[in-house]
């Protein structure tokens, strides 16, 4: 049973001559912490909003959960997925409640229930005390935490996450990371890319390095590092493969 | 539902707490037609209401002179100035005056004016009684004077104005020539009936047609002109309800920038169903901002020595056009949120488009003394149309009958403006 699969995708922005997508390809299992690796313009977020249906792609195939991302699943695949963008996306204006509130109500959600579900989000993100705080008076860490709980709400069985835990502090990482380990261990299948690879290494069952629209490797974080000799870390099985040219 | 109303809630929040956003789309308007109405109050009074100070050399001192003097008066728009410090204004003195721009204007009666137009009356009545047979002659100059009433404008003075003037000099002209004429005749015929002895039993009446000014309107009759209120508070009112572009492209681009656009086409359900909370709330901003200023225009400018605005008598085709405004405006800032990438692109390209639509559609200056081409041009603008369904309720009275085409030109433009924003937007996705 595979959780994300994605087959021959390919993808050339209008007004760009080079694809950003060449015929990617990977596999994730179900229930499984995924990594997607790369270095900056590799296509990761291309290849992220591919798979959530906010982009479409030229031509091949993407399958989340056993449904085919097209027209006919986009609704069924919304309910499975939650996205955390890398943009803090919520309304710097409202409180952490009213946020929260608002986006469970797209989610069909309402009154206590909800409230309840928020509250209990809010308390194991150590928020509570700052629930009716207005977000852009949050510090990095806190809007980072809160960015997740939008999107868990309606408690996704496909966890994406992008650069998560970017410009945090050590114990907001810290918690972010121990939530994932714990919301996995609850069944769903988390997918999150990140420049930080002790991070990635530390947290993914399975990563893919993927590289100018292409994958590169994919395996266990431990068995990539053994493959390769000479290589310490997962860090040095990336700079193995992409090499150390700067990108911009 | 609940996507709707949660979505109208929202907006409501956001808009709680933006003090500036609040200030922009109901505090600056207020000021906006406060001033307008008090600036254009006195070019509007210019045909109207205020009076003039006409300098009048008399040199005739004759019944011409009189008349002119007395006819200018009764109007009620002329204040006859004859004399400064105690002395008779002459014409060299008139001349300076009116050409340094102390009057606007003055008039001019030749010595023996009334005495030529006597002249005129007695060779022509000779010529009837000669014509009739009678042997009665009355005196005549030999030679007929060529005679000017003249007129001297400020430069500065418009066009109408002085057609005005010159057309009512003229009236004055005429009339005494005719009241001369008849009572010439008449003391001919009177002379000739025996029978009538010194009574007038002679009734002439020179006007058999006379001329009458009634509404147009139907139903109950408004007693309204269009005055610097009546066109400045509806025609403001539009201009900043079109405002409300600014915060709608700039709340769009926000939303798009940092992901909450994206967070919210990822939960299942229609993206229709937020739009369409988004639309009703500022829709409702935007009627609510109307009749904020309607208030204005009826409690607050008569404070300030101005006219209170009238509403005409269909409050429901109010409130109706009032919405089909709101509801282009708003599709229009949703238009320019999708289109353009950058808060600075969109604000703005909105702010000076409004004005350009805001100055061929008439709310600067009414459409009607624009050049053809401009009014032709004019008409295409949602401006003009909403402030044309206005005026046609308020100063005409009018009831939906009236205003359905421009109501159905606002909210189909509107329907337009969002379909190409969601083709835009399509396109952005592929």
């Amino acid at each position: 049973m595979s959780g994300i699969s994605v087959k021959e995708l390919y993808k050339t922005y209008k007004g760009s001559t080079e694809p950003t997508l060449k015929g990617l390809t990977f596999q994730f299992g179900k229930g499984k912490i995924a990594g997607l690796l790369g270095p900056n313009g590799a296509g990761k977020t291309t290849t992220i909003s591919i798979l959530c249906g906010i982009v479409r792609g030229d031509s091949g195939e993407v399958i989340i959960q056993d449904l085919k991302q097209e027209a006919s699943h986009r609704e069924a695949i919304k309910h499975i997925i939650g996205i955390v963008p890398q943009q803090i996306a919520l309304y710097p204006q409202l409180s952490a409640v009213e946020n929260l509130t608002y986006f469970g109500n797209l989610y069909g959600f309402k009154g206590k229930p909800l409230q309840q579900k928020i509250m209990h989000y809010l308390e194991l993100f150590g928020l509570e005390k700052s629930a009716h705080k207005e977000i852009h008076k949050y510090s990095g860490g806190m809007k980072r935490r809160a960015n997740i709980i939008a999107a868990i709400l309606h408690n996704p069985k496909l966890l994406v996450l992008d650069e998560p835990t970017a410009g945090v502090d050590v114990q907001s990482r810290s918690m972010i990371l121990q939530f994932l380990r714990d919301y996995n261990r609850q069944g769903a299948s988390i997918l999150y890319t990140s420049h930080l690879l002790e991070e990635a290494q530390s947290l993914c069952e399975e990563v893919v390095i993927m590289d100018a629209g292409r994958m590169i490797v994919q395996g266990n974080p431990l068995t990539l590092i053994h493959q390769h000799p000479g290589c310490n870390n997962l860090e040095d099985v990336f700079l193995h493969f992409t090499g150390n040219a700067l990108r911009d | 539902m609940l996507r709707l109303l949660a979505t109208i809630r929202k907006e409501w929040q956001l808009l709680l707490r933006d003090k500036t956003g609040i200030i922009l789309l109901f505090i600056m308007p207020v000021v906006l037609i406060t001033v307008m109405a008090l600036i254009q109050d006195a070019p509007f009074k210019d045909y109207q209401d205020i009076r003039f100070d006409i300098l009048t050399v008399d040199n005739d001192h004759g019944r011409l002179g009189r008349s002119v003097k007395e006819g200018l008066a009764s109007g009620g728009q002329f204040n006859i100035i004859d004399s400064l410090d105690g002395r008779p204004v002459t014409a060299g003195q008139a001349k300076q005056l009116v050409n340094e721009g102390k009057y606007k204007i003055s008039i001019i009666i030749p010595a023996g004016a009334t005495a030529a137009i006597v002249s005129n009356a007695n060779r022509i009545v000779n010529d009837i009684t000669h014509r009739m047979g009678m042997s009665v002659s009355l005196p005549v100059k030999q030679t007929p004077d060529s005679l000017n009433v003249t007129i001297y404008f400020d430069p500065a003075a418009k066009k109408a104005f002085k057609g005005a003037i010159h057309q009512s000099v003229d009236n004055f002209l005429t009339q005494v020539e005719t009241d001369l004429l008849l009572s010439r005749i008449k003391q001919q015929l009177r002379s000739k009936d025996s029978s009538a002895g010194t009574a007038d039993t002679l009734a002439i009446r020179l006007q058999a047609v006379g001329l009458k000014e009634q509404s147009t309107g139907s139903g109950k009759q408004l007693d309204v002109i269009s005055n610097s209120v009546q066109h400045n508070v509806p025609a403001w009112s539009i201009f900043a309800m079109f405002f409300i572009v600014i915060p709608i492209a700039g709340n769009m681009i926000r939303e798009r920038e940092d992901g909450s656009l994206l967070r919210m086409k990822l939960i299942p359900g229609s993206y229709l169903a937020i739009l369409a909370g988004k639309m009703l709330f500022f829709v409702g901003v935007c009627v609510l901002q109307f009749y904020l200023m309607m208030l204005v225009g009826i409690y607050v400018l008569p404070l300030l020595d101005l006219p209170q605005l009238v509403m005409g008598h269909h409050p429901g085709a109010t409130l109706l056009v009032a919405g089909a405004i709101g509801l282009a405006a708003t599709a229009y800032g949703i238009l320019i949120g999708t289109v353009f990438k950058t808060p600075n692109q969109a604000l703005n390209f909105g702010a000076i488009s409004i004005v350009i639509l805001s100055a061929v559609g008439g709310i600067w200056i009414p459409l009607e003394v624009m050049p053809a081409r401009m009014q032709l041009l004019g008409h295409l603008s949602p401006l003009s149309w909403g402030l044309d369904a206005i005026n046609d309720i308020y100063l005409r009275n009018g009831d939906m009958a009236f205003v359905w085409k421009n109501v159905l030109r606002l909210i189909l433009t509107g329907l337009a403006m969002l379909a190409i924003a969601g083709w835009v937007e399509k396109r952005r996705m592929n």
